[in-house]
């Protein structure tokens, strides 16, 4: 059997809200490797997929609160964030969060690369190290402004904080990341 | 305070750049499993047995089999052109479909649809080197192909799109975007038989033959329907861990790869 057309968003939701399965699958499809990015960088880690599963679940139970018009993926992810937050407070290890952000991509250059590409590369690592060590909100909103791509009031929305939060947090957050980041470089100065 | 300002928005430009890089398992296909615990959730619900709270276990293997059964009632009578549109494609911010689109909306200019005519939403034509400085993430040109006769950033530096106006394949055009943030830029219409899984530099891609519908996807999800445009060529979709590439004009697949394999 053949698709004959493919659905939009707000076409997905009408029909899943009455309850097409098919027409939430495709939302499903859509959405799913957003909603596992979510899931993974804000905390979730390898249980990443089955918050991916037990969100749809809950959105799809939901979705006679979703208003007409609004953008799918912030209001998704909300539920995804706090399924997230859900599993975090469940877990009796407080440490397996630092792992999953430690076990980015730390772009190790090759022994003959140019003196500035390792420099980058060793600034990347240590970026990193520092927004794993910063308290869970202020990690969270950077996770969801630069790691997510989400403006400021999508962030909102998702964290369920209010904007005047979000933007304190993130400016706090940058302060102190700078900071962190300063304090290793001055190391690396004196001792190199 | 001007200063602390300019350093928080050059760490802010630091950390974008940075998310391209972060490395995460691929995401499981939950579809299947989804539609499970929902279906069971509707037979349930049909029945009028509560969803949740504490039922005797012998209630508890009762309402397995009823939901066991519902379920298998439920496959029976679900008639399959209806299972059909879970069936989608994923590829790097591509969403392939079976089948035609809706109808191509003619060109504003009454000229024909032809890969050459930019039809992206916010659309600044500009050199490749400011594309490059204008966008957040790396924009590859094929070396084979010389120099592109139009460079266009579309949707505030969401998309760059290289036209190659006179090539030995006819008009070539490359759409490319970020493709590490799972989100979805370009709906396809296509035959899916036409699809075929191709390799370039070590990572997948998707070479699709015969004309193709393109719809464009906007931030918020909505489609773009004065994008709807007929491809006219084939299509050969590839990516870095940074760019996602969709490449199209009248080439076979052996010269669309070698091309693809010039692109720097």
């Amino acid at each position: 059997m053949l698709i004959r057309r493919a659905i939009d968003d707000a076409e997905a939701i009408a029909r899943s809200r009455d309850g097409d399965l098919d027409a939430y699958a495709v939302l499903v499809a859509r959405y799913t490797s957003r909603a596992h990015r979510a899931a993974y960088l804000l905390g979730a880690g390898e249980d990443a997929d089955d918050v991916v599963q037990d969100a749809f679940v809950k959105a799809f139970r939901h979705l006679s609160r979703f208003r007409a018009g609004e953008p799918f993926g912030p209001w998704l992810l909300r539920i995804v964030a706090n399924e997230t937050k859900n599993l975090i407070r469940s877990r009796r290890r407080r440490d397996a969060l630092v792992m999953r952000l430690s076990a980015l991509e730390t772009e190790v250059p090759a022994a003959d690369s140019p003196a500035d590409e390792v420099l980058a590369g060793e600034r990347r690592v240590r970026l990193l190290a520092a927004i794993s060590g910063l308290p869970d909100s202020e990690r969270q909103v950077l996770v969801c402004r630069f790691f997510l791509d989400l403006s400021e009031t999508e962030t909102a929305q998702v964290l369920r904080w209010p904007v005047g939060s979000v933007k304190s947090r993130t400016w706090r957050a940058l302060n102190r990341l700078r900071g962190l980041i300063a304090s290793g470089e001055q190391d690396r100065v004196f001792n190199g | 305070m001007a200063d602390s300002a300019d350093r928080q928005a050059e760490l802010e430009s630091e950390l974008r750049a940075l998310s391209p890089a972060l490395k995460l398992p691929p995401a499981a296909d939950v579809t299947g499993t989804v539609r499970q615990r929902l279906q069971t959730r509707q037979a349930r619900g049909r029945r009028g047995i509560p969803e949740t709270g504490v039922l005797p276990r012998w209630r508890r293997l009762r309402v397995a089999v009823i939901a066991a059964a519902a379920l298998l009632l439920l496959l029976a009578v679900t008639p399959q052109g209806r299972a059909a549109i879970s069936h989608v494609l994923r590829f790097d911010g591509i969403e392939l479909h079976q089948g035609p689109g809706p109808a191509p909306v003619p060109a504003p200019s009454g000229g024909a649809s032809v890969p050459g005519r930019a039809s992206l939403p916010g659309s600044r034509p500009m050199s490749v080197a400011q594309a490059r400085r204008h966008v957040g993430f790396p924009v590859l040109a094929p070396a084979s192909l010389g120099q592109p006769s139009k460079v266009v950033v579309a949707d505030r530096g969401r998309v760059v799109s290289l036209i190659y106006g006179r090539t030995p394949y006819g008009p070539v055009r490359l759409d490319e975007f970020d493709g590490h943030l799972s989100l979805t830029l370009f709906m396809k219409f296509v035959v899916m038989s036409n699809v075929t899984e191709v390799w370039v530099n070590g990572e997948k891609g998707l070479w699709i033959t015969g004309p193709q519908e393109l719809i464009y996807i906007r931030r918020d999800g909505t489609p773009a329907r004065a994008s709807a445009e007929f491809t006219t060529g084939s299509t050969l979709i590839w990516g870095t861990r940074r760019v996602a590439v969709r490449m199209e004009g009248s080439f076979g697949e052996t010269a669309a790869l070698a091309i693809a394999r010039s692109a720097r």
